[in-house]
């Protein structure tokens, strides 16, 4: 049966046109990835330039004669327009970056959606799509609006810089401007065109445009990620003078560049899975109708999955950028996570221990949609302790912030018990661990409204058991053994058994349960029959996750301490300092809040173009004696 | 009674079997997961450097 529909010979050359533009786009990654576009540093950059002028590429009095140093800025050169510079940049860049989020992440998944919807025949998939594309939509004229206004800030308040800035990304600017008037076009034909264009040889189109629409996304994600990682840890310029001397390639593939592309592209999917899940219980909450309540509890559960399914592999590509930037400069990865700005760290593990929880805790109220969830309902509690202690070792600080006398009473600056909890290894037990049950609580739920009826289950499910308990032993083995008890260099190596471990769990628990699920019978299951409480772990994901992403925006820009180009442009503002804990918390939550209420206007917008006002009965028409 | 104590034994190895199996495949990664880091360990998981 499947869609009901038939391949003729169009829409067969379309899905191939299709598949080339997935391989086209895979191979143009690898090639990037594995530096086949080259890459330079500041260490090799004057090579570059002597290499360029025996090869008679560059003229010697030419390559002399262009590249212009860096600028030396004083404070002079900032104007003073009576308040903090930095706030207002960081408050509109902080806003721009959160809608972009949004409105890059929403078409993956849409995409995703539309296509799952067009092979199952399914309507609910294909509706669902269209709705979340809506709120996209309405977020990507406001995402344009922070865009230029950004633009419009860092070129009134920061000149010099953003000259500076121009000479390295010049080139690129152009194609940024091209590339967003080909996202506009697309976006707009992708959303208006879906009722056109929904069955048969157009819909190949359609998704084609939505694939489309996505790699101008993705390019434009990756290109303005450049300009971020090129402040970090510039790449293509004179490592004396800060002169530009190599071509825009060279500029944008830096050290940081492909780590911050994978995690921004993950993030933003968790992200905008968050959101849309908000604006499902937002709409679930206010229905009136029991099928309104079940297509809404359906988009709630979809987001929430999206959701926690990408933010699994985030510590993953955290660890990577981290690990590089470590690799790029010690001093740069000590400031990070071992200096001044360490205890944002313990802040992060604590918001992020927060969406386990809400993640968690959704699923767990989810269960009760389908009465065959009382054969896992008992594993609850265990999975709540082991994310209750994760979080408190977590949380749990390595270097007190201590007086003299408070020193002298506790025997040093570390806490003789718990100490040994403040570092590292006992961190990653932690979080992998967490990793490890919040999956085990997506595997009961999808078991819950199923009975498996294969003739191994017994077997299947002694070894899904023995594959958790193992992979649990192996993480706290590899934690404490190798982190408390061997050298360094295998403390760090063994946090990538710990990552395989929950990989493996993932990856075998889904293609175990795929195996077992089949001829099993489908126990009722009733979308809409969830409590009102967990629609409020919905609300609290994306709140968490913005607070998070401008919290770890904070952490990525203090990096640079008095930079503006690490190393090479100086910040001789009256903001050339990282600011203070406190002052961040304040910066942070005030660009939340205002995120969070212009999100509120976009979920009001998006429902206002679905009602219809009736017209009266006794409206008078013109010329009429009515 | 033989049936029943038939079935306990055959529960029995199902778990064993399962337990031995996860277990070579954590011992195997973990082998694997440090070699390829240049940080090879001994038979006992104790490092060979």
């Amino acid at each position: 049966m499947g869609t009901g529909l038939s391949f003729p010979a169009k829409p067969f050359r379309l899905a191939i046109a299709f598949n080339l533009l997935i391989l086209l786009a895979a191979v143009f990654m690898w090639l990037a990835g594995n530096g086949q576009f080259g890459s330079i540093t500041i260490a090799n950059a004057t090579e570059v330039v002597a290499a360029s002028v025996e090869s008679g590429g560059v003229d010697a009095e030419e390559a002399g004669a262009k590249p212009v140093p860096a600028p030396k800025l004083t404070r002079a050169d900032y104007p003073n327009i009576g308040t903090s510079s930095r706030s207002i940049v960081w408050i509109i860049a902080q806003l721009h970056l959160f809608f972009g989020a949004l409105v890059l992440a929403v078409p993956i998944f849409v995409l995703l959606i539309e296509y799952i919807g067009f092979k199952t025949g399914d309507d609910r998939y294909d509706d669902m799509a269209h709705e979340f594309m809506k709120i996209s939509l309405t977020a990507y004229a406001i995402t344009a609006l922070f865009g230029g206004t950004l633009a419009l800030a860092l070129f009134l308040l920061y000149p010099g810089f953003m000259n500076y800035m121009m000479q390295a990304f010049g080139a690129q600017m152009l194609v940024y401007a091209l590339l967003f008037f080909l996202e506009s076009a697309l976006l707009y034909m992708y959303y208006y065109g879906w009722d056109a264009l929904r069955y048969g040889n157009k819909k190949w189109v359609h998704l084609t445009l939505g694939l489309l629409l996505n790699a101008v996304g993705t390019t434009l994600l990756v290109v303005a990620n450049s300009w971020a990682t090129f402040m970090m840890a510039p790449s293509g310029v004179d490592a004396t003078t800060g002169a530009v001397v190599g071509n825009i390639w060279e500029v944008m593939k830096g050290p940081l560049w492909n780590p911050l592309n994978l995690h921004r592209v993950i993030a933003n999917v968790a992200f905008g899975g968050a959101i849309v899940g908000a604006y499902a219980a937002y709409s679930f909450l206010k229905s009136t109708t029991a099928e309104a309540r079940a297509h809404y509890d359906w988009m709630g559960y979809t987001s929430n999955f999206i959701a926690i399914l990408a933010f699994l592999p985030l510590p993953f590509a955290g660890y990577w950028l981290m690990a590089e930037i470590y690799a790029y400069s010690q001093q740069m990865g000590i400031l990070a996570m071992g200096g001044i700005l360490a205890w944002l760290f313990v802040v992060q593990a604590v918001l992020i221990s927060t969406i386990l929880f809400a993640g968690n805790y959704y699923l767990w109220c989810g269960m009760s949609r389908s009465e065959g969830s009382v054969r896992y309902t008992w594993l609850i509690k265990y999975i709540a302790l082991i994310l209750t202690l994760g979080f408190l070792v977590w949380a749990t600080p390595h270097n007190l912030i201590l007086n003299s006398k408070e020193i002298a009473a506790l025997g040093g600056s570390f806490h003789p018990i718990l100490g040994p909890l403040g570092i590292m290894p006992a961190k990653n037990i932690a979080v992998f661990l967490m990793l490890i049950v919040t999956f085990l609580s997506f595997q009961i739920y999808r078991r819950s409204n199923r009975e498996i009826t294969v003739s191994w289950a017994r077997k299947g499910n002694a070894l899904l058991v023995m594959i958790y308990v193992v992979a649990i032993a192996n993480v706290i083995f590899a934690g404490v053994y190798y982190g408390y008890f061997t050298n360094t260099v295998y403390k760090v190596g063994s946090s990538v058994i710990q990552v395989s471990s929950t990989l493996v769990v993932i990856v075998s628990g889904v293609v175990i349960d795929s195996l077992m699920f089949r001829g099993s019978k489908l126990l009722p299951s009733t979308w809409g029959k969830v409590t009102n409480a967990s629609q409020y772990a919905l609300f609290a994901l994306p709140i968490t996750f913005t607070w998070l992403m401008g919290l770890m925006g904070y952490v990525r820009s203090s990096v640079r301490s008095h930079w503006h180009v690490y190393t090479v442009v100086k910040d001789n503002s009256a903001d050339n300092f990282i600011p203070a804990v406190g002052h961040v918390g304040m910066m942070v939550t005030l660009v939340t809040l205002l995120f969070l209420a212009i999100l509120l206007f976009i979920f009001w917008i998006a429902n206002l173009s679905g009602v219809k006002q009736a017209r009266p009965e006794a409206m008078s028409v013109e010329g009429s004696t009515a | 009674m033989n049936t029943k104590k038939n079935s306990a034994t055959d529960n029995m190895l199902t778990w064993v079997a399962a337990l031995v199996i996860a277990a070579a495949i954590f011992y195997g990664l973990d082998h694997f997961v440090m070699s390829i880091q240049g940080l090879p360990l001994n038979w006992d998981l104790t490092p060979a450097n």
